[in-house]
Protein backbone atom coordinates (compact mmCIF):
# COMPACT_ATOMS: atom_id res chain seq x y z
CA UNK A 1 0.00 0.00 0.00
CA UNK A 2 2.78 2.33 0.99
CA UNK A 3 4.69 1.39 -2.14
CA UNK A 4 1.75 2.22 -4.37
CA UNK A 5 1.33 5.61 -2.79
CA UNK A 6 4.96 6.45 -3.29
CA UNK A 7 4.79 5.57 -6.95
CA UNK A 8 1.74 7.70 -7.47
CA UNK A 9 3.49 10.66 -5.95
CA UNK A 10 6.46 10.16 -8.24
CA UNK A 11 4.28 10.15 -11.32
CA UNK A 12 2.02 12.91 -10.06
CA UNK A 13 3.76 15.54 -12.15
CA UNK A 14 2.68 14.36 -15.61
CA UNK A 15 -0.97 14.96 -16.27
CA UNK A 16 -2.59 12.91 -18.97
CA UNK A 17 -3.44 15.51 -21.55
CA UNK A 18 -3.84 13.20 -24.52
CA UNK A 19 -7.63 13.37 -24.53
CA UNK A 20 -7.56 17.16 -24.27
CA UNK A 21 -5.11 17.18 -27.13
CA UNK A 22 -7.57 15.13 -29.21
CA UNK A 23 -10.31 17.63 -28.52
CA UNK A 24 -8.12 20.59 -29.37
CA UNK A 25 -7.06 19.01 -32.63
CA UNK A 26 -10.66 18.53 -33.66
CA UNK A 27 -11.56 22.10 -32.69
CA UNK A 28 -8.55 23.33 -34.64
CA UNK A 29 -9.70 21.56 -37.79
CA UNK A 30 -13.20 23.02 -37.54
CA UNK A 31 -11.94 26.52 -36.88
CA UNK A 32 -9.57 26.28 -39.82
CA UNK A 33 -12.49 25.21 -41.98
CA UNK A 34 -14.53 28.25 -41.01
CA UNK A 35 -11.58 30.61 -41.42
CA UNK A 36 -12.80 33.74 -43.09
CA UNK A 37 -10.89 35.36 -45.89
CA UNK A 38 -13.67 37.71 -46.88
CA UNK A 39 -13.20 41.48 -46.52
CA UNK A 40 -16.77 42.11 -45.60
CA UNK A 41 -18.11 41.40 -42.18
CA UNK A 42 -21.47 41.91 -40.61
CA UNK A 43 -22.36 42.36 -37.00
CA UNK A 44 -25.60 40.43 -36.71
CA UNK A 45 -28.02 41.57 -34.07
CA UNK A 46 -31.74 41.38 -33.57
CA UNK A 47 -32.00 44.75 -35.31
CA UNK A 48 -30.15 43.53 -38.38
CA UNK A 49 -31.08 40.16 -39.74
CA UNK A 50 -30.07 39.75 -43.33
CA UNK A 51 -32.20 37.63 -45.62
CA UNK A 52 -30.90 34.35 -46.98
CA UNK A 53 -30.35 33.86 -50.66
CA UNK A 54 -29.08 31.28 -53.10
CA UNK A 55 -26.64 33.79 -54.58
CA UNK A 56 -23.04 32.63 -54.61
CA UNK A 57 -21.31 35.85 -55.55
CA UNK A 58 -18.58 36.79 -53.08
CA UNK A 59 -18.77 40.24 -51.53
CA UNK A 60 -16.28 42.93 -52.43
CA UNK A 61 -15.02 45.75 -50.28
CA UNK A 62 -17.05 48.91 -50.78
CA UNK A 63 -18.85 51.60 -48.86
CA UNK A 64 -20.99 49.85 -46.31
CA UNK A 65 -24.55 51.05 -45.87
CA UNK A 66 -26.55 49.32 -43.16
CA UNK A 67 -30.29 49.70 -42.81
CA UNK A 68 -31.24 48.13 -39.50
CA UNK A 69 -34.64 48.13 -37.88
CA UNK A 70 -33.85 51.27 -35.90
CA UNK A 71 -31.21 53.22 -37.79
CA UNK A 72 -29.19 53.78 -40.93
CA UNK A 73 -25.43 53.39 -40.59
CA UNK A 74 -22.75 54.29 -43.13
CA UNK A 75 -19.33 52.69 -42.62
CA UNK A 76 -19.93 52.16 -38.94
CA UNK A 77 -21.24 55.64 -38.15
CA UNK A 78 -24.96 56.10 -37.51
CA UNK A 79 -26.59 58.62 -39.81
CA UNK A 80 -30.23 58.72 -38.85
CA UNK A 81 -32.87 56.83 -36.94
CA UNK A 82 -35.91 55.16 -38.40
CA UNK A 83 -39.24 55.57 -36.68
CA UNK A 84 -42.43 53.61 -36.44
CA UNK A 85 -45.20 55.47 -38.15
CA UNK A 86 -48.84 54.58 -38.65
CA UNK A 87 -49.40 52.85 -41.94
CA UNK A 88 -51.47 55.11 -44.19
CA UNK A 89 -52.94 52.36 -46.28
CA UNK A 90 -53.43 49.96 -43.44
CA UNK A 91 -55.01 51.76 -40.50
CA UNK A 92 -54.11 50.51 -37.08
CA UNK A 93 -50.81 49.04 -38.18
CA UNK A 94 -47.38 50.51 -37.80
CA UNK A 95 -44.70 50.58 -40.42
CA UNK A 96 -41.05 51.56 -40.39
CA UNK A 97 -40.37 54.85 -42.08
CA UNK A 98 -37.81 57.57 -42.50
CA UNK A 99 -38.93 60.62 -40.47
CA UNK A 100 -40.48 63.24 -42.72
CA UNK A 101 -38.19 66.04 -41.53
CA UNK A 102 -35.18 64.04 -42.76
CA UNK A 103 -36.57 63.90 -46.25
CA UNK A 104 -36.31 66.44 -49.00
CA UNK A 105 -38.55 65.15 -51.71
CA UNK A 106 -37.51 61.56 -52.26
CA UNK A 107 -33.97 62.14 -50.93
CA UNK A 108 -32.88 61.48 -47.34
CA UNK A 109 -30.77 64.60 -46.77
CA UNK A 110 -28.41 63.41 -44.00
CA UNK A 111 -27.72 60.17 -45.80
CA UNK A 112 -27.16 62.03 -49.06
CA UNK A 113 -24.58 64.35 -47.47
CA UNK A 114 -22.71 61.47 -45.86
CA UNK A 115 -22.71 59.34 -49.00
CA UNK A 116 -21.60 62.26 -51.16
CA UNK A 117 -18.63 62.75 -48.81
CA UNK A 118 -17.80 59.06 -49.17
CA UNK A 119 -18.14 59.23 -52.95
CA UNK A 120 -15.86 62.27 -53.19
CA UNK A 121 -13.27 60.64 -50.92
CA UNK A 122 -13.36 57.40 -52.90
CA UNK A 123 -13.08 59.27 -56.16
CA UNK A 124 -10.09 61.30 -54.96
CA UNK A 125 -8.44 58.14 -53.70
CA UNK A 126 -9.02 56.41 -57.01
CA UNK A 127 -7.50 59.30 -58.94
CA UNK A 128 -4.50 59.44 -56.65
CA UNK A 129 -3.71 55.78 -56.99
CA UNK A 130 -3.98 55.97 -60.76
CA UNK A 131 -4.84 52.31 -60.75
CA UNK A 132 -7.81 51.31 -62.85
CA UNK A 133 -8.74 48.74 -60.25
CA UNK A 134 -9.24 51.33 -57.54
CA UNK A 135 -11.27 53.63 -59.70
CA UNK A 136 -14.54 54.78 -58.19
CA UNK A 137 -17.26 52.68 -59.72
CA UNK A 138 -20.09 53.69 -57.44
CA UNK A 139 -20.24 50.35 -55.69
CA UNK A 140 -22.04 50.18 -52.41
CA UNK A 141 -22.76 47.29 -50.07
CA UNK A 142 -26.29 47.35 -48.77
CA UNK A 143 -27.02 45.42 -45.61
CA UNK A 144 -30.73 45.63 -45.11
CA UNK A 145 -32.77 43.93 -42.44
CA UNK A 146 -35.28 41.45 -43.80
CA UNK A 147 -38.25 43.24 -42.24
CA UNK A 148 -37.59 46.64 -43.82
CA UNK A 149 -40.47 47.69 -46.09
CA UNK A 150 -39.69 48.56 -49.67
CA UNK A 151 -40.64 52.21 -49.18
CA UNK A 152 -37.58 52.66 -46.95
CA UNK A 153 -35.32 50.60 -49.21
CA UNK A 154 -36.48 52.68 -52.16
CA UNK A 155 -35.66 55.98 -50.45
CA UNK A 156 -32.25 54.67 -49.44
CA UNK A 157 -31.52 53.37 -52.94
CA UNK A 158 -32.70 56.59 -54.54
CA UNK A 159 -30.55 58.66 -52.19
CA UNK A 160 -27.52 56.47 -52.87
CA UNK A 161 -28.17 56.80 -56.58
CA UNK A 162 -28.24 60.58 -56.28
CA UNK A 163 -24.94 60.45 -54.39
CA UNK A 164 -23.37 58.63 -57.37
CA UNK A 165 -23.59 55.13 -55.99
CA UNK A 166 -25.29 53.15 -58.71
CA UNK A 167 -23.89 49.65 -58.33
CA UNK A 168 -25.74 48.04 -55.47
CA UNK A 169 -24.57 44.89 -53.82
CA UNK A 170 -27.19 43.50 -51.50
CA UNK A 171 -25.49 41.55 -48.75
CA UNK A 172 -27.27 38.32 -47.91
CA UNK A 173 -26.59 35.15 -46.01
CA UNK A 174 -25.66 32.29 -48.23
CA UNK A 175 -28.13 29.45 -47.81
CA UNK A 176 -26.64 26.02 -47.37
CA UNK B 1 6.15 -6.76 -15.06
CA UNK B 2 9.38 -4.85 -15.58
CA UNK B 3 9.06 -5.12 -19.36
CA UNK B 4 5.55 -3.77 -19.28
CA UNK B 5 6.55 -0.71 -17.34
CA UNK B 6 9.37 0.07 -19.77
CA UNK B 7 6.92 0.03 -22.67
CA UNK B 8 4.60 2.31 -20.79
CA UNK B 9 7.34 4.82 -20.18
CA UNK B 10 8.43 4.79 -23.78
CA UNK B 11 4.91 5.71 -24.91
CA UNK B 12 4.75 8.84 -22.79
CA UNK B 13 5.31 11.50 -25.46
CA UNK B 14 5.65 15.04 -24.17
CA UNK B 15 2.65 16.80 -25.68
CA UNK B 16 2.83 19.93 -23.57
CA UNK B 17 4.53 22.19 -26.19
CA UNK B 18 2.05 21.10 -28.86
CA UNK B 19 -0.68 21.79 -26.40
CA UNK B 20 0.65 25.30 -25.83
CA UNK B 21 0.72 25.97 -29.52
CA UNK B 22 -2.79 24.74 -30.08
CA UNK B 23 -4.15 26.70 -27.15
CA UNK B 24 -2.73 29.89 -28.60
CA UNK B 25 -3.93 29.07 -32.12
CA UNK B 26 -7.51 28.51 -31.06
CA UNK B 27 -8.31 32.08 -29.92
CA UNK B 28 -6.81 33.46 -33.11
CA UNK B 29 -8.81 31.14 -35.31
CA UNK B 30 -11.92 31.83 -33.29
CA UNK B 31 -11.51 35.53 -33.99
CA UNK B 32 -11.23 34.96 -37.72
CA UNK B 33 -13.92 32.31 -37.93
CA UNK B 34 -17.04 33.13 -39.83
CA UNK B 35 -20.12 31.34 -38.76
CA UNK B 36 -22.33 32.77 -41.45
CA UNK B 37 -21.33 32.81 -45.06
CA UNK B 38 -22.04 36.02 -46.89
CA UNK B 39 -22.90 36.57 -50.50
CA UNK B 40 -24.04 39.55 -52.52
CA UNK B 41 -26.67 40.15 -55.16
CA UNK B 42 -25.73 42.73 -57.74
CA UNK B 43 -28.24 45.25 -58.88
CA UNK B 44 -28.06 48.57 -60.64
CA UNK B 45 -30.22 51.63 -60.64
CA UNK B 46 -32.57 51.95 -63.55
CA UNK B 47 -30.94 54.23 -66.08
CA UNK B 48 -32.39 57.69 -66.01
CA UNK B 49 -31.77 59.94 -68.95
CA UNK B 50 -32.54 60.38 -72.60
CA UNK B 51 -33.35 57.11 -74.24
CA UNK B 52 -30.84 56.02 -76.79
CA UNK B 53 -32.22 55.61 -80.28
CA UNK B 54 -32.25 52.02 -81.39
CA UNK B 55 -29.36 51.43 -83.72
CA UNK B 56 -30.73 48.34 -85.27
CA UNK B 57 -34.16 46.94 -85.48
CA UNK B 58 -34.38 43.90 -83.22
CA UNK B 59 -35.83 40.81 -84.76
CA UNK B 60 -38.10 40.19 -81.82
CA UNK B 61 -39.78 42.86 -79.78
CA UNK B 62 -37.80 43.38 -76.57
CA UNK B 63 -39.05 41.39 -73.64
CA UNK B 64 -38.93 44.03 -70.89
CA UNK B 65 -39.75 41.45 -68.29
CA UNK B 66 -41.05 42.93 -65.06
CA UNK B 67 -42.33 41.40 -61.89
CA UNK B 68 -44.85 43.39 -59.94
CA UNK B 69 -44.73 42.19 -56.34
CA UNK B 70 -47.82 43.00 -54.34
CA UNK B 71 -49.35 41.62 -51.21
CA UNK B 72 -51.68 39.50 -53.31
CA UNK B 73 -48.96 37.80 -55.26
CA UNK B 74 -46.65 38.38 -58.16
CA UNK B 75 -47.70 39.59 -61.57
CA UNK B 76 -45.39 38.81 -64.45
CA UNK B 77 -45.40 41.69 -66.90
CA UNK B 78 -43.77 41.38 -70.25
CA UNK B 79 -44.08 44.12 -72.82
CA UNK B 80 -46.82 45.86 -70.87
CA UNK B 81 -49.19 42.95 -70.80
CA UNK B 82 -49.51 39.92 -68.63
CA UNK B 83 -47.57 37.35 -70.51
CA UNK B 84 -49.08 33.97 -70.79
CA UNK B 85 -46.13 31.67 -71.05
CA UNK B 86 -48.39 28.79 -71.94
CA UNK B 87 -48.52 30.59 -75.25
CA UNK B 88 -51.81 29.25 -76.48
CA UNK B 89 -54.71 31.68 -76.35
CA UNK B 90 -57.02 29.04 -74.93
CA UNK B 91 -54.72 28.72 -71.93
CA UNK B 92 -55.20 32.40 -71.25
CA UNK B 93 -57.65 32.97 -68.47
CA UNK B 94 -58.96 36.17 -69.92
CA UNK B 95 -59.05 37.90 -66.58
CA UNK B 96 -56.32 40.38 -65.91
CA UNK B 97 -57.10 41.20 -62.33
CA UNK B 98 -55.58 38.29 -60.38
CA UNK B 99 -51.80 38.14 -60.20
CA UNK B 100 -49.97 35.64 -62.38
CA UNK B 101 -48.64 33.88 -59.32
CA UNK B 102 -51.16 34.22 -56.51
CA UNK B 103 -50.37 33.44 -52.90
CA UNK B 104 -50.67 29.83 -51.85
CA UNK B 105 -53.27 30.79 -49.26
CA UNK B 106 -55.40 32.49 -51.88
CA UNK B 107 -55.84 35.94 -50.38
CA UNK B 108 -53.15 38.29 -49.17
CA UNK B 109 -49.78 36.70 -48.60
CA UNK B 110 -49.00 36.12 -44.94
CA UNK B 111 -45.27 35.67 -45.25
CA UNK B 112 -42.36 34.84 -47.48
CA UNK B 113 -43.29 31.21 -47.79
CA UNK B 114 -46.81 32.02 -48.82
CA UNK B 115 -45.62 33.29 -52.18
CA UNK B 116 -45.46 30.53 -54.75
CA UNK B 117 -41.77 30.84 -55.66
CA UNK B 118 -41.62 27.47 -57.40
CA UNK B 119 -44.43 28.44 -59.74
CA UNK B 120 -42.82 31.81 -60.44
CA UNK B 121 -39.57 30.10 -61.33
CA UNK B 122 -41.29 27.65 -63.64
CA UNK B 123 -43.15 30.48 -65.39
CA UNK B 124 -39.92 32.40 -65.80
CA UNK B 125 -38.22 29.27 -67.13
CA UNK B 126 -40.89 29.07 -69.82
CA UNK B 127 -40.35 32.73 -70.70
CA UNK B 128 -36.62 32.05 -70.85
CA UNK B 129 -37.30 29.27 -73.36
CA UNK B 130 -38.85 31.83 -75.68
CA UNK B 131 -36.32 34.57 -75.05
CA UNK B 132 -33.06 32.73 -74.43
CA UNK B 133 -30.92 35.84 -74.87
CA UNK B 134 -32.75 38.03 -72.42
CA UNK B 135 -31.13 38.31 -69.00
CA UNK B 136 -32.78 41.31 -67.41
CA UNK B 137 -35.70 41.49 -65.10
CA UNK B 138 -37.23 44.55 -63.48
CA UNK B 139 -38.74 44.20 -60.04
CA UNK B 140 -41.53 46.59 -59.14
CA UNK B 141 -42.39 45.93 -55.51
CA UNK B 142 -45.22 47.54 -53.63
CA UNK B 143 -44.21 50.01 -50.88
CA UNK B 144 -45.11 47.67 -48.07
CA UNK B 145 -43.36 44.61 -49.45
CA UNK B 146 -40.63 43.47 -47.10
CA UNK B 147 -37.04 43.36 -48.25
CA UNK B 148 -36.87 39.63 -47.59
CA UNK B 149 -39.55 39.03 -50.23
CA UNK B 150 -37.70 41.15 -52.76
CA UNK B 151 -34.54 39.11 -52.19
CA UNK B 152 -36.52 35.93 -52.56
CA UNK B 153 -38.00 37.19 -55.83
CA UNK B 154 -34.48 37.94 -57.07
CA UNK B 155 -33.51 34.38 -56.15
CA UNK B 156 -36.51 32.91 -57.91
CA UNK B 157 -35.76 34.84 -61.08
CA UNK B 158 -32.02 34.28 -61.07
CA UNK B 159 -31.77 30.56 -61.47
CA UNK B 160 -33.83 27.43 -61.69
CA UNK B 161 -32.44 25.40 -58.82
CA UNK B 162 -34.75 22.45 -59.31
CA UNK B 163 -33.86 21.87 -62.94
CA UNK B 164 -30.10 21.78 -63.27
CA UNK B 165 -28.69 22.02 -66.76
CA UNK B 166 -26.45 19.42 -68.40
CA UNK B 167 -23.43 20.68 -66.43
CA UNK B 168 -25.20 20.08 -63.13
CA UNK B 169 -25.44 23.77 -62.32
CA UNK B 170 -28.83 25.42 -61.96
CA UNK B 171 -30.06 26.95 -65.18
CA UNK B 172 -29.62 30.70 -65.27
CA UNK B 173 -32.84 32.55 -65.98
CA UNK B 174 -32.70 36.31 -65.57
CA UNK B 175 -29.65 37.12 -63.44
CA UNK B 176 -29.57 40.88 -64.00
CA UNK B 177 -32.02 42.46 -61.63
CA UNK B 178 -33.06 46.07 -61.62
CA UNK B 179 -35.31 47.32 -58.87
CA UNK B 180 -37.67 49.96 -60.11
CA UNK B 181 -39.06 52.40 -57.62
CA UNK B 182 -42.54 52.79 -58.94
CA UNK B 183 -44.21 56.09 -58.26
CA UNK B 184 -42.64 58.07 -55.44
Amino acid sequence: MALKKARRQKQGSDLNITSMMDMMTIILVFLLKSYSTSDVSVAPSDKLQLPTSTSKKAPKLAVNLVVAKDKVVVDGLPVLSLTQEPDEENPGQMTLAVPDDEMKGPVITKLYDRLLEKAEAAKALGEQSGNKEHEFKGEILLQVDREIPFSVVRSVMYTAGQARFGQFMFVVYKSE
Amino acid sequence: MAVQRRIQEAEGLNLVPVMNLVTILIPFLLMAAEFVQLAVIDSTLPQIGPTKPMEEEPEKPPLNLSLAITEKGITVLGADAVLFPDGKPEAAEGEEQPPTVPCKSGGACTGVDDYDWKRLTSILAQIKDEYPDDENVILVPDSRIKYEIIVKAMDASREDVDNPGPDGKPRLLFPYVVIAGGAM
